[in-house]
C-alpha cells in the first residue's frame, strides 16, 4: 500500500471514528483482541546497530555494550525529563553487573522496538512506572551479563567459575584484577544465561543508597544536549503560524510580504498552517505577523468560551451534563448510589477544576532533515517510536527510512507524549526542501497545547447514623483524553497495528474499556478508590468543547486528588471530628496510605500549636501505586494565600536513589501549588486566552514553600514518584485556608477574592 | 558589525542591530548552553553576565551590548573544570530536567559576586526572575549557600577562565576573533 493510499485509508478510517463506536474504530485498527505482549528483549540478540561496534564487544542486547577498552556503555531506554531515570535506571543495571554507576556512559536512544517498555509495548515514557517495569528486567539483564562474563574469565584463566568474582567493574581471580572488557569479545561468543540469581535487598552496594545524579554535570555546564540545541551545516529554523482556534485549517493565505522578509527562504502551508523557513528563527518569527492567513474554522471548538454564562456553553455545559441522567458507569460496589436511600446523613458538594497547560520550559521543537527518501528527525520526546512513525506518515517515507535522535527533555509532564511538533517539523522540511528546526515560541506553547482537561464532578456522600461515610459517590463530567491520544497514534500507526500492549497503556487502571467501553478510565481515577465505605459508585458524562486534551503531570489525580480530600475535609468537619482522625478511620483497607498518614500527622506536628495567623490542612492520595500524604501550613493575610511549609511522606516501595525521591515529591508538589494557586486556561470563542508566563503564571522562588520530605522505609517493590507528589496538594493547601477562614473552596485555581 | 566581549575574547557578528542578544549567541556563534524559554524577560532561561549583571538576553538587542563583557555558562566553567556554584550545583543534585539551570547559575554567580554571605531572603530576591518548572528551588537554594561558604573558605572560583574559540564551530557568517 503507498503512503497516499494510507492516507486515504487513515481518512477513512478517522469519519469511522466520528460516527461509530470507537470500539469498531480500534477493531478496524486492529488493536481490540489478542494477547497482552509483555516484556522487552532483555535476553535476546539485538537487532539494533549500535555505533562503534566491533567484534570484540559485548552486546547482549540493544540496552547494552561493554567493549575491550572496557567503556561499558548503557542505551537508556526511557526519556530523561527530569524525573531521574538517567541515573535510577544506570543504578538498577549497575547494581547486577556490579559496577559504580558513574563509570557507566549512559547515551539517549532513538527509536527502536526493543526500547519499548515492558507495561504498554511501545516506546513510551509516561505513568511513573519506568523504574517499577524496569526493575526486575533489567537486574536480570546485568545479573545474567555479569555471569557471562564470569564464565568467559573462567574459561580463559582456565579456572573453576566460583573461583571467579567481581568488584567494581573488574574480575577478581586469584588475587589479581582484570577489567571485564578483557573477557568481552569471548563473552561474546558464550551463550548468555537467562536465570542467574539476582541479588537480595541487603547485598545492594548501590540501589537505596545516596548517589549523585549522573547527568548534574552536562546539565550545571549548559553541555547537555536538548532538542533545540541541535545544530549542524544547511540547518534552517522554522516558526509556524497555526490557527488561533485549534483544530482549524488554511483556507487561503498571502504570503508576499512575508516571502520578501530578511532571510526567509520558503514559506509553506501545511496540516495545520502556514510556516516561514528562514536562515535564523528571529527570522522566520518577525515574517510571522506580515503573513495573512485566512482560516477555516473547527465549528464545535470557534462557539466555546469558558467563562460564558449562557447555557450550553462554559462552565455551564459541564453542569447541564453533571445534572442530567445520562450517565456511564465506571466503577460500582456494593448497592452503589441506590444505598443513598438508607443514609442517615448526605453530604453533597460540586467542585470544578479548569484547563491547564503544561509550560515545559523548552518550548516544543523538532529538527527534521531528508537526504533523499531517507528522513532524520532529533527531538526529545516521550513517545519516540510514534515520533518514527509519525515522521513516517508525514514525511511520506517508509518507516524503515526513518531515524530518531533523541536528546534530553527541557521537562515533559506528559506534554511530550504527543508528537504533533514532530509531524509540523517533518511536514516543513518536506515542504520546504530544506533541513530546519522548528522552534515553538512560548506563546504557541500555551496556546496549541494537549490540556489538561476541565472536570466538573459532585460527590454525594451517604453517612450512617454514628456520622461514618457509608457510602461514596461521584459523578465527573469533562472530556476524555484517549481520542485525543488515538487521534495521534492512529496517524502514526496506520496502515498496520497497535502493539498490543498499546491496550494496556490506555486501560491500565484495569477497567474494562475494551469490553464495555465505556469510560476513560484516566476520567475517574482517584475519585473513589482510597476510602473505605460499604457502598461506592462512579459515573461519567462526557462533556467535550474541544479543546484538545492530554497527559499533564498525575493526569485524573490532578484534578480528583483536590476534589476527593477536600470533600473528605468538608465531611470531616460537619461531623465534627478532626480531619486526620476521620481520614485514618475511613483507610482501614489501606493501610499503606494510612501509615504515610500517621507518620506525616507525627512529623508536622498536627493538632499542636502553630505560629500566631498559621493553619495546617492534610490531603492524602495514592496514585500510579505509590502512597502520599501532605500537610500544608498556610497563613491568609488580606486575601493573600501563603503557603510557608509542606510536610510531605510517601511510601513507594524501595527507593532505588532516595535523593531523587524527594527531588520528585518536591517537584510534584512546587508544580501543584502551581496549579493550586495560579493555574487555569480559558478559552474566548475557541482561542486560548493566555499566551506566556504574564498570564500564565508559574511559582518562583519566593513563594516556594519549605519543604520536608520523609521516605517511608519499606522492601516492597519500587513504584512511582514522577506524579504522586502532585495530588495532595492542592486539596492540603484549600483544606488549611478552610480552616484560617471558615471558606472552602471548590474550584481551582484557588482565590479568596 | 557589532563588536562585544564574549566570555573573555572579542567578538564580531554581523546581524541586525535590534536582534535579541540570546540568538545571535545561540545561532550564529553557536552557544548552546543558554537557553530560550519566553521571548519576554519573563523566565530567566536566557540569562547572561553583561558587565556581571545577570541580564535577560532574550530581550537584549544585540546594539545594546556593543563593547560590553559578556559571560554565558560556558564561560562560568565547563565540565573538565567548573566553577564553586557549578560544583555544588552537582555536590546538591540540582538540576532535574536542566533546561533553565544554566540562567539560574548565571543568576547565583551575579548575586555571589556581591555577596559571598546571602540571606535566604537574598536568595529569594536575586533568584525570583529565574522560573523552574521542575521545582527544584529548595536545592538551588542549598546548592548557593554551600557554594558561599565554600568562597567564604576561600575555596574555588566563580568563574573560572575560559578560552572562547568561535573558529571551532562557527557558522558560516561567524567573523574573526580579535585578541
Amino acid at each position: 500500500m503507498s503512503v497516499t493510499e494510507q492516507k486515504e485509508l487513515l481518512t477513512k478510517n478517522k469519519q469511522t471514528l466520528e460516527n461509530s463506536s470507537r470500539r469498531n474504530f480500534l477493531k478496524n485498527l486492529g488493536i481490540v483482541g489478542g494477547g497482552l505482549v509483555v516484556g522487552i528483549p532483555l535476553t535476546g540478540c539485538a537487532s539494533v546497530q549500535l555505533p562503534n561496534t566491533m567484534d570484540s564487544d559485548l552486546q547482549p542486547n540493544a540496552l547494552l555494550q561493554i567493549t575491550a577498552n572496557n567503556d561499558i556503555y548503557f542505551y537508556l531506554p526511557r526519556s530523561e525529563m527530569g524525573q531521574g531515570v538517567y541515573t535510577g535506571l544506570t543504578t538498577v543495571l549497575a547494581e547486577e553487573l556490579d559496577v559504580h554507576p558513574g563509570k557507566i556512559k549512559v547515551k539517549n536512544v532513538g527509536a527502536h522496538d526493543e526500547y519499548a517498555n515492558p507495561e504498554y509495548g511501545l516506546q513510551l515514557t509516561g505513568g511513573s512506572n519506568s523504574i517499577r517495569t524496569h526493575f526486575i528486567p533489567l537486574r536480570q539483564m546485568a545479573a545474567n551479563v555479569r555471569m557471562v562474563i564470569r564464565q568467559a574469565a573462567a574459561q580463559e584463566l582456565q579456572l573453576p567459575l566460583d573461583q571467579i568474582q567481581t568488584d567494581d567493574g573488574m574480575i577478581v581471580a586469584n588475587g589479581k584484577k582484570w577489567p571485564y572488557g578483557a573477557f568481552s569479545e569471548v563473552a561474546a561468543h558464550l551463550s548468555l544465561p537467562e536465570e542467574t540469581p539476582i541479588k537480595k535487598k541487603s547485598d545492594f552496594k548501590y540501589i537505596g543508597k545516596h548517589s549523585k545524579r549522573l547527568d548534574s554535570v552536562a546539565k550545571s555546564t549548559g553541555s547537555a544536549e536538548f532538542g533545540l540545541d541541535v545544530e549542524f551545516a544547511g540547518l534552517h529554523r522554522a516558526a509556524l503560524k497555526r490557527c488561533p482556534v485549534l483544530g482549524g485549517t488554511v483556507k487561503s493565505f498571502d504570503d508576499s510580504k512575508a516571502k520578501s522578509m530578511p532571510g526567509v527562504k520558503a514559506v509553506v502551508s501545511i496540516f495545520n498552517g502556514v510556516a516561514v523557513v528562514a536562515d535564523h528563527y528571529y527570522q522566520a518569527k518577525a515574517a510571522l505577523p506580515v503573513l495573512d492567513v485566512q482560516w477555516e474554522l473547527p465549528e464545535t471548538l470557534s462557539d466555546f468560551s469558558s467563562d460564558s454564562t449562557e447555557a450550553g456553553n462554559g462552565k455551564q455545559l459541564f453542569k447541564d451534563a453533571l445534572d442530567s441522567d445520562e450517565a456511564d458507569n465506571a466503577y460500582q460496589e456494593g448497592n452503589g448510589r441506590e444505598a443513598l436511600t438508607t443514609s442517615d446523613t448526605v453530604v453533597s458538594a460540586e467542585y470544578w477544576a479548569p484547563y491547564l497547560a503544561h509550560a515545559t520550559m523548552e518550548p516544543m521543537n523538532c529538527t527534521a532533515k531528508f537526504t533523499g527518501d531517507q528522513l532524520e528527525i532529533w527531538t526529545g520526546c516521550q513517545n519516540p517510536g510514534v515520533a518514527a512513525k509519525l515522521a513516517a506518515f508525514y514525511g511520506d517515507v517508509a518507516k524503515e527510512d526513518v531515524t530518531v535522535h533523541s536528546t534530553f527533555l527541557g521537562g515533559g509532564f506528559g506534554r511530550r507524549i504527543a508528537n504533533d511538533y514532530v509531524a509540523e517539523a517533518v511536514s516543513i522540511a518536506k515542504a520546504s526542501g530544506l533541513a530546519v528546526q522548528l522552534i515553538w515560541s512560548r506563546e504557541d506553547d500555551t496556546k496549541h497545547d494537549y490540556y489538561r482537561p476541565a472536570t466538573m464532578a459532585e460527590f454525594q456522600i451517604g453517612l450512617d447514623k454514628n456520622g461514618n461515610i457509608d457510602s461514596w459517590n461521584v459523578k465527573r463530567s469533562g472530556p476524555n483524553i484517549l481520542p485525543y491520544t488515538m487521534d495521534e497514534v492512529a496517524d502514526a500507526m496506520m496502515p498496520g497495528f497497535l502493539p498490543d500492549g498499546m491496550v494496556d497503556w490506555i486501560s491500565k487502571a484495569g477497567f474494562s474499556l475494551f469490553d464495555g467501553w465505556t469510560v476513560d478510565p484516566t476520567s475517574v481515577e482517584g475519585l473513589f478508590e482510597d476510602y473505605d465505605a460499604n457502598h461506592k459508585s462512579a459515573d461519567h458524562v462526557t462533556v467535550d468543547p474541544g479543546l484538545p486534551v492530554g497527559f499533564w503531570r498525575s493526569v485524573g489525580h490532578s484534578f480528583s486528588g483536590f476534589f476527593k480530600e477536600s470533600m473528605m475535609d468538608e465531611v470531616a468537619i460537619l461531623q465534627q471530628q478532626d480531619p486526620v482522625a476521620y481520614r485514618l478511620k475511613h483507610l482501614k483497607h489501606n493501610p499503606r496510605l494510612a501509615n504515610t498518614l500517621k507518620l506525616a500527622a507525627e512529623k508536622a506536628g498536627w493538632g499542636k500549636p502553630l505560629p500566631k495567623g498559621h493553619y495546617h490542612g492534610v490531603a492524602v492520595h495514592s496514585s500510579f501505586l505509590s502512597y502520599v500524604t501532605e500537610i500544608a501550613e498556610v497563613s491568609v493575610n488580606n486575601g493573600q494565600i501563603n503557603v510557608h511549609k509542606v510536610t510531605c511522606v510517601v511510601d513507594c516501595g524501595l527507593a532505588v536513589n532516595p535523593e531523587i525521591v524527594i527531588q520528585q515529591m518536591e517537584s510534584g508538589i512546587l508544580f501543584g501549588l502551581t496549579a493550586a494557586l495560579y493555574g487555569e486556561i480559558t478559552v474566548k470563542d475557541g482561542a486560548v486566552v493566555q499566551s506566556n508566563f504574564h498570564d500564565y503564571p508559574m511559582l518562583r522562588m519566593h513563594e516556594s514553600p519549605d519543604i520536608e520530605v520523609v521516605i517511608v522505609e519499606s522492601d516492597e517493590a519500587p513504584t512511582g514518584v514522577g506524579e504522586p507528589g502532585l495530588p495532595p496538594i492542592a486539596g492540603a493547601v484549600g483544606n488549611a485556608i478552610f480552616a484560617a477562614t471558615g471558606r472552602r473552596l471548590r474550584s481551582l485555581p484557588l482565590k479568596l477574592s | 558589525m557589532i563588536s562585544f566581549k564574549l566570555n573573555g575574547q572579542t567578538v564580531n557578528v554581523d546581524a541586525p542591530g535590534d536582534t535579541p542578544l540570546l540568538w545571535v549567541v545561540r545561532e550564529h556563534l553557536t552557544l548552546k548552553g543558554t537557553k530560550f524559554g519566553c521571548g519576554m524577560g519573563l523566565c530567566g532561561a536566557c540569562s547572561m553576565l553583561i558587565d556581571g549583571v545577570s541580564s535577560r538576553t532574550c530581550i537584549m538587542p544585540v546594539q545594546a551590548v556593543a563593547n560590553r563583557n559578556i559571560t554565558t555558562i560556558e564561560g562560568i566553567g565547563n565540565p573538565q573544570m567548573m566553577s564553586t556554584l557549578q560544583n555544588a550545583w552537582v555536590e546538591t543534585d540540582v538540576p532535574q530536567c536542566g533546561y533553565c539551570q544554566s540562567g539560574q547559575i548565571i543568576s547565583a554567580t551575579a548575586l555571589l559576586s556581591q555577596n559571598n554571605n546571602p540571606s535566604d531572603n537574598d536568595i529569594d530576591i536575586a533568584m525570583s526572575g529565574n522560573l523552574c518548572r521542575c521545582g527544584t528551588y529548595p536545592n538551588v537554594k542549598k546548592a548557593i549557600k554551600r557554594a558561599a561558604a565554600d568562597l567564604r573558605k576561600g575555596k574555588g572560583r566563580l568563574q573560572v577562565v575560559q578560552v572562547f574559540d568561535p573558529t571551532a564551530n562557527a557558522s558560516p557568517e561567524t567573523q574573526g576573533v580579535q585578541s
